[in-house]
């Protein structure tokens, strides 16, 4: 009420001090119109991005996972099949329970490591010895280079039998595996190449690892706390929002990975199906077989599913996240 | 995909970004439309894959083309080879197919079973398009449901590669053509016990060295749409490359994979990881580049008129196309006019256009170019009937084969459990 007045009485220096209620109220929603116009103006690249380029194809490829689209085909020999798609995938297709349960492995086995090692690095580095911003530099870096292909083929070549990781072993006598390309350790490399990039979320740790006030530490010191109890009664609970954070966000990472698993099997999941991920199998059928609207149905069950996931992690964060500045 | 954390500031630049991008697109939208101008000019848009050389020489010919017809010019685009099939169905989604396009046999039947390609037989038939100089298997493996999908670019045949220096260094005799499959095996294991290099490469995963094998027992990989073979003829061909396995005349199976890949640089013989490798004989030149032994090339074992001359790639035109007419002369243009031929070589596979064939091998100063086309000459010679062009689902069959021969090399499987999985999986991908 008072905002807005106030703001009239401001800009407005040319309109009689003493006019009539009945006209301040004709001018009020005029100028609430002009302003959220304005609003909107401002809005509008970023709507325009919205809606054409994530809402328009989400609802398309929504609308596709109930067709047998098959994308070269004419739009008119398109079918409604209703759920055949789902229903195929999953009574019919052995290679989707398989894809779900390599991304499973991966993203279980990859977000706690990721996790563990981005906290445990950002502890050592938040004791703040002398090279420690040039260390967070250094770890931080891979993390830059995200899911890039070229990361990925470097990765490749470094677990090869004749990579570096190989000669390495071998200094120590021990001959090493084609790790790359066989199919018991082809996802392990993956997984590997997923932990070590835990930069991200080192940042963010060291962030909140900044803001742990000191003195819970002094007073824990005073009362005889080895630094193990300092760690799991205070770090834990006090960074517990920051863990929440990226826990969620790694978690759905993880679901989501796929260049590295493209590039290690030259797209096709091998060797043996062993890093057939599921967002590769979604990618095979869309543009290897043409089978589009199977391929978004399972891009909707992907999505229903990471949100369910997202929903549980939410859930158990009441009994271990704790906001400081809460009643708690 | 991995490991970033949106700040809402990225988002409203990349919501900028997007609306920067989405604009043009939606004008763009608007004024796409092909018109035929009526000062009969034409531009006809042109895409292939390939690498530098190819694009080069591609665009040579394409503008003798414009200079023997000024009111015909070209859009061209190409593009490395991963993701060429993405961008192509991606602009045939939008019915914005190129005017022209490669194509090869994994995808011929797919366009063309979805009213994709343009019927060339009609230009075919009234000589607009010339094949009078072209094998007749050639044409017929460009043929899907009685139409011509794709005009043959080039001609190849199955061919065996091996490493000349290293088996003349260890005093081995070179494989021959007409080795029986057991001979061929038995040679590779003697030679892997000369030279220390794994003797041969284990083909079991690869259609093409199945196909043959198929064609010699006297099946086929397909018959129409249906599967060619029975799951006893895949048990089979499982277990004669895992005597070869046991026998030790195959690399292990980590190496064998590195091998399944298609690039060429991949292939063991040329890593120096087998003494043979199973490709195309037109690849034999490519290959040579990448190794500083010497290669040569013979057929794969058994009968090899079992063989048949297959279209390396083809070239087709988009059935929405406004201008069929010129987009046929040219690709008349491109196989059967001598200079063209003269600056295309064999780098699409040998001309199709026999008579180019022997410009070309008369021409050329590579050994190992004039030693493919001898090959291949050869062999073509005694070559039956050509199969039909694989159906609808080929690729998925080829990914199914390597995933199953792999099982087996791997010893996940048993050739009986691995034929199983490949003939159930294949049999579902064709009658899809």
């Amino acid at each position: 009420m008072s905002p807005v007045a106030t703001t009239t009485a401001r800009h407005t220096p040319t309109v009689p001090p003493a006019g009539s209620a009945a006209h301040q109220r004709r001018d009020r929603p005029a100028r609430h119109r002009s302003e959220s116009k304005a609003g909107y103006v401002f809005l509008t690249p970023w709507l325009l991005g919205l809606v054409t380029i994530t809402a328009v194809p989400m609802l398309m490829s929504l609308y596709l996972s109930f067709t047998n689209y098959d994308v070269l085909s004419d739009w008119e020999s398109m079918e409604w099949v209703g759920l055949d798609n789902y229903r195929t995938m999953f009574t019919e297709d052995p290679s989707f329970w398989h894809a779900v349960k390599t991304t499973l492995v991966f993203a279980l086995v990859a977000t706690p490591l990721k996790l563990a090692a981005a906290l445990g690095v950002a502890v050592l580095l938040n004791k703040g010895f002398k090279a420690a911003g040039l260390f967070r530099g250094l770890f931080y870096l891979p993390s830059l280079l995200g899911g890039s292909v070229a990361l990925a083929i470097v990765w490749v070549n470094m677990f090869n039998r004749d990579g570096a990781f190989n000669s390495f072993l071998s200094w120590f006598g021990i001959e090493g595996k084609a790790w790359v390309n066989d199919p018991d350790f082809a996802l392990g490399t993956l997984i590997l190449l997923a932990v070590w990039q835990f930069g991200a979320p080192m940042v963010i740790f060291l962030a909140g690892l900044k803001q742990v006030p000191n003195e819970l530490y002094e007073a824990a010191s005073v009362d005889g706390a080895s630094p193990v109890r300092k760690f799991i009664s205070i770090t834990l609970p006090m960074l517990s929002p920051v863990i929440f954070f990226n826990l969620v966000l790694e978690t759905i990472n993880g679901f989501q990975g796929f260049t590295s698993a493209f590039v290690l099997s030259n797209g096709t999941g091998g060797p043996v199906d062993s890093t057939l991920m599921y967002t590769l199998h979604l990618y095979i059928k869309g543009w290897n077989e043409y089978q589009m609207g199977y391929a978004s149905a399972m891009a909707w069950v992907f999505l229903l599913a990471i949100g369910l996931v997202t929903a549980v992690v939410f859930r158990t964060g009441k009994f271990w996240v704790h906001y400081s500045d809460g009643e708690d | 995909m991995t490991a970033s954390h949106p700040l809402p500031r990225r988002r409203v630049l990349s919501g900028l970004v997007a609306a920067m991008v989405a604009l043009p697109l939606a004008l763009g939208a608007c004024s796409s439309e092909d018109k035929p101008a009526a000062d009969g000019k034409v531009e006809l848009s042109f895409f292939w894959w390939g690498g530098e050389a190819r694009a080069q020489i591609t665009e040579q010919a394409l503008a003798l083309y414009t200079s023997k017809h000024p009111n015909v010019t070209f859009k061209k685009t190409w593009q490395a080879n991963q993701g060429y099939f993405d961008k192509l169905a991606t602009l045939t989604a939008g019915n914005d197919a190129p005017d022209i396009f490669q194509i090869d046999d994994n995808f011929l039947a797919e366009y063309a079973t979805r009213n994709v390609t343009a019927d060339l037989a009609e230009y075919s038939k009234s000589g607009k398009i010339d094949t009078s100089k072209f094998p007749k298997g050639l044409i017929e493996y460009g043929t899907v449901d009685g139409k011509l999908a794709g005009l043959a670019f080039g001609e190849n045949t199955q061919g065996l590669v091996y490493n000349k220096t290293k088996l003349e260094a260890a005093g081995v005799a070179l494989p021959t053509t007409g080795q029986s499959w057991e001979d061929h095996i038995a040679w590779a294991k003697d030679a892997a016990a000369k030279t220390k290099v794994a003797g041969t490469m284990d083909p079991s995963a690869d259609y093409k060295a199945f196909w043959v094998w198929l064609r010699q027992q006297g099946k086929e990989l397909y018959n129409g749409k249906e599967l060619g073979f029975t799951q006893a003829d895949v048990q089979a061909w499982f277990e004669l490359w895992k005597g070869a396995r046991d026998a030790k005349a195959t690399p292990t199976p980590d190496v064998i994979h590195e091998g399944n890949a298609t690039d060429v640089t991949k292939q063991l013989v040329v890593t120096g990881k087998a003494l043979t490798s199973w490709v195309w004989a037109n690849q034999l030149p490519e290959l040579q580049k990448n190794t500083k032994d010497q290669l040569g090339v013979i057929a794969y074992p058994g009968d090899a008129s079992k063989q048949w001359p297959r279209a390396s790639m083809y070239f087709s035109v988009y059935r929405g196309s406004k201008n069929k007419d010129v987009a046929a002369d040219v690709l008349n243009f491109l196989a059967n006019d001598p200079e063209a031929g003269k600056i295309l070589g064999t780098d699409r596979g040998l001309p199709s256009n026999t008579d180019i064939r022997t410009q070309v091998a008369a021409s050329t100063d590579n050994a190992s170019m004039k030693e493919t086309i001898k090959v291949t000459g050869e062999l073509a010679k005694n070559f039956g009937p050509a199969p039909t062009v694989p159906p609808k689902g080929h690729s998925t069959v080829r990914s199914e084969l390597i995933k199953a021969a792999e099982e087996a090399q791997y010893g996940r499987a048993t050739p009986a459990q691995a034929a199983e999985q490949f003939f159930a999986a294949s049999q579902a991908a064709i009658s899809r």
